[in-house]
């Protein structure tokens, strides 16, 4: 039986209850989670911290501009499969001449092709009852991967390449499926429609608040207080590259080492912003809306 | 059942259909339906597919369950306001609760009952059960009997709604549905006090929220007034709200693919290097592009007010495709050149322009509104010119829908090149176009 309670965070991981309730939701109806959102609000997180927490397996499939459904589910390996039988050829023919020693196939066997099969997450995920599936911005695959994975996610069943073993699932047992964009291209509608979806908002300040507790716990409370007021007024200045939760933790850790009346001075000055700005466009907007504060806190610092 | 929800939700440019009742009826069957606001929830899941939808949706919605019509441009806090729906549930709360409150109280209360969900009764309940095991002296006073009641009674009822068949609730929906569009249907079947929600009248559930404090209340009003959820007019032209709704569509013209594929004369040949020991050879072959041309229509007063919207719409597209993408201007229309930069000081001739591969993809933006007599056959001829190089144009046009037929030279422009309007949902349709033809 698939875990379905109602699985609302763990003490790494702040979960949002709107998430929450859709992740339970895709779970209890045995369909995948396909979760968008801007970067850094925790999207890759929710299936890594979930299947940590509850002790499940985890498998990950990192979408690149190359993926294709048999990285997923699975290829046979020609190459090593010709290389093999050129091998046991080749073996034969040393043989013959009297020679003793012989090229190893790494104990495959070119008889049976199961060797042969190099599984994907899909497969070792569905071979699991009760794991859990990460496939993670899939935006960036090529157009036709999602809906090559369509059949993949509906019907619970695979067939491996060339060997014909068979892979099948019962629906109480489907792994947990998480599926992440940050919509750089655009899903085609019918895999959509098979996917329970949720829109991560970005966390408002009170939320944030507590995401900094659970990673920096030790922060004094003055210092997240400062570094989140400067934080999102940064967002405010309607950036290319709008600073995200992972940019402000990132910030936050290096302030961590620091006395906290000495930390709040270094934010104020906006010192390390370049943890939070990303691009050379945005950084000459920042200096040019409160960069006087820089360069005057900067001095008065040094 | 709700047979009529998918038309509904769709006359608000959703995609539901047979299949939405179908996984709703599965939802509820797994028990994760049981109040109205778990129905927001599920639908919710299952129907919204994109941010831009959540206007929309939450629209149908509240039109479809309780009544509440939403008209354009009108926030939701307005629309309850103004709603029958909402005056009769005031009158019964405002009986029970035996105190004022402002409009404003009000709306957030209303939104409690209607978004509250079944988790927040857990929690509320998980909470209520805890803390009375933490206190076993105190939940015995006399004075704490009013605290611990009501958690004890949605417990109660919980339990027996779960007895209740799919049928029956589905039943209970529709005629809940129903009572809330009739004058006398009030009373007993209110959302959160009966018909619904599984606690009955004088309400566990409020009782529940007072108890347990946040869950569905404050997340409710939250999420409300958040600006995703409120409705945005997919079909309003182009502005700084809806801009990124419009990338996403534009989006779509991106043609991608990449294959591994065995490179067989590189196999053979380097295997007949090795003395007939083939040794596969893989090569990748990659395909990416997507070239796109911009004419921007930046003369003119009519213009002005997009200007900016397509730039910035532009601009965010060149992010991504910064070596593929050209932006020319032009005045009403094209004669036999188009200018390189905004004050259409430096020019390049038409000549040059068709000179571009004819991959490129051509978007035309401007409302093609001008005086009869400029656009003449010389103007067509150079249009049509563009238009039979690159076969994937189209043209963007600002002005609204409605309008075009009044328009003379929007009419013959529209004859040239198909035309959409500047809208998030008029380029998503330009954008289908556009791959339409590709394929042929």
């Amino acid at each position: 039986m698939a875990e379905t309670t109602h699985w609302t965070g763990s003490d790494k991981y702040l979960c949002d209850p709107a998430l929450a309730q859709a992740f339970h939701m895709a779970r209890t109806l045995g369909m995948p989670l396909l979760i968008e959102g801007e970067p850094g609000t925790g999207k890759t997180e929710l299936p890594i911290h979930y299947a940590k927490d509850r002790g499940l397996d985890l498998e990950v499939y990192p979408v690149g501009s190359k993926s294709n459904i048999e990285q997923f589910v699975a290829r046979f390996d020609h190459v090593k499969y010709l290389r093999d039988s050129q091998i046991e050829i080749l073996n034969a023919q040393r043989e013959e001449k009297g020679l003793e020693s012989k090229l190893t196939t790494g104990n495959r066997n070119p008889e049976k092709l199961g060797d042969y099969v190099v599984k994907g997450p899909a497969a070792i995920a569905y071979s699991k009852p009760n794991s859990v599936l990460l496939i993670d911005e899939i935006d960036k695959a090529p157009r036709e991967f999602p809906n090559d994975l369509l059949y993949a996610l509906s019907h619970r069943k695979f067939i491996m390449p060339e060997s014909g073993e068979v892979i099948e699932i019962s629906e109480a047992d489907m792994p947990a499926i998480v599926i992440t964009s940050n919509r750089e291209q655009e899903l085609p509608t019918a895999f959509k429609g098979r996917c329970i979806y949720h829109y991560i908002d970005f966390p408002d300040k009170e939320v944030m608040g507590k995401i900094i507790e659970k990673h920096h716990p030790k922060l004094d409370e003055k210092v997240v207080r400062v570094a989140l007021d400067v934080f999102y007024h940064l967002r405010r200045l309607g950036l290319e590259r709008a600073p995200t939760t992972r940019e402000i933790l990132n910030w936050l850790k290096y302030m961590g080492d620091i006395a906290p009346k000495e930390a709040v001075k270094k934010i104020e000055g906006l010192e390390g912003i370049g943890a939070l700005i990303k691009t050379q466009t945005d950084m000459e907007r920042v200096n040019r809306m409160i960069g006087a504060d820089d360069t005057f806190g900067g001095s008065r610092l040094n | 059942m709700l047979s009529s929800l998918p038309e509904k939700f769709r006359s608000h440019g959703l995609k539901a259909d047979v299949r939405t009742l179908l996984l709703l009826r599965k939802a509820m069957q797994k028990g994760l339906i049981k109040t109205l606001g778990d129905i927001y929830n599920v639908l919710k899941g299952i129907v919204v597919k994109e941010p831009s939808e959540m206007g929309p949706f939450t629209k149908a919605y509240y039109e479809y369950f309780l009544y509440v019509p939403i008209e354009p441009g009108q926030t939701l806090e307005d629309a309850i306001l103004r709603s029958e729906t909402f005056a009769k549930w005031k009158t019964q709360f405002l009986d029970e609760a035996g105190k004022d409150l402002s409009d404003e109280e009000l709306v957030t209360e209303f939104l409690d009952q209607v978004h509250l969900t079944s988790y927040d009764i857990k929690e509320v309940i998980n909470g209520k059960e805890i803390w009375d095991k933490d206190n076993p002296d105190l939940a015995d006073e006399d004075g704490l009997e009013n605290d611990g009641e009501p958690a004890e009674r949605v417990l109660d009822k919980m339990a027996d709604y779960s007895d209740l068949s799919l049928e029956e609730l589905l039943e209970r929906m529709e005629k809940v549905r129903e009572q809330q569009k009739t004058r006398h249907g009030g009373g007993s079947h209110w959302i959160g006090t009966g018909g619904i929600s599984p606690y009955g009248h004088g309400g566990a559930a409020k009782n529940g929220i007072r108890v347990g404090g946040q869950g569905g209340g404050k997340m409710a009003r939250k999420v409300m007034g958040d600006k995703n959820y409120f409705p945005i007019d997919r079909d309003a032209l182009l502005n700084d709200n809806n801009v990124d709704a419009a990338l996403a569509s534009i989006k779509g013209v991106i043609e991608e693919s990449a294959i591994e594929k065995l490179d067989v004369p590189l196999t053979i040949k380097s295997g007949l290097k090795r003395g007939g020991l083939f040794i596969p050879e893989l090569s990748s072959e990659k395909n990416e592009e997507l070239k796109v041309i911009v004419l921007i229509d930046n003369g003119g007063y009519s213009m002005a007010p997009y200007v900016r919207s397509v730039q910035n719409l532009f601009r965010k597209m060149k992010t991504r495709f910064a070596h593929d993408l050209e932006v020319y201007y032009f005045h009403n229309t094209i004669y036999n050149r188009v200018y390189v930069d905004e004050r259409r000081t430096k020019s390049i001739t038409i000549d040059k322009l068709l000179a571009h591969s004819k991959r490129y993809r051509v978007f035309f933006i401007g409302d093609a509104a001008m005086a009869p007599y400029e656009l003449d056959s010389h103007s067509i001829q150079s249009i049509q010119s563009i238009v039979s190089k690159f076969k994937k144009c189209v043209w963007l046009n600002p002005e609204p829908l409605k309008y075009w037929p009044y328009t003379y030279t929007i009419q013959v422009m529209k004859e040239l090149v198909p035309m959409f309007p500047l809208s998030p949902a008029g380029i998503e349709r330009a954008v289908r176009k556009m791959n339409e033809k590709s394929s042929n």
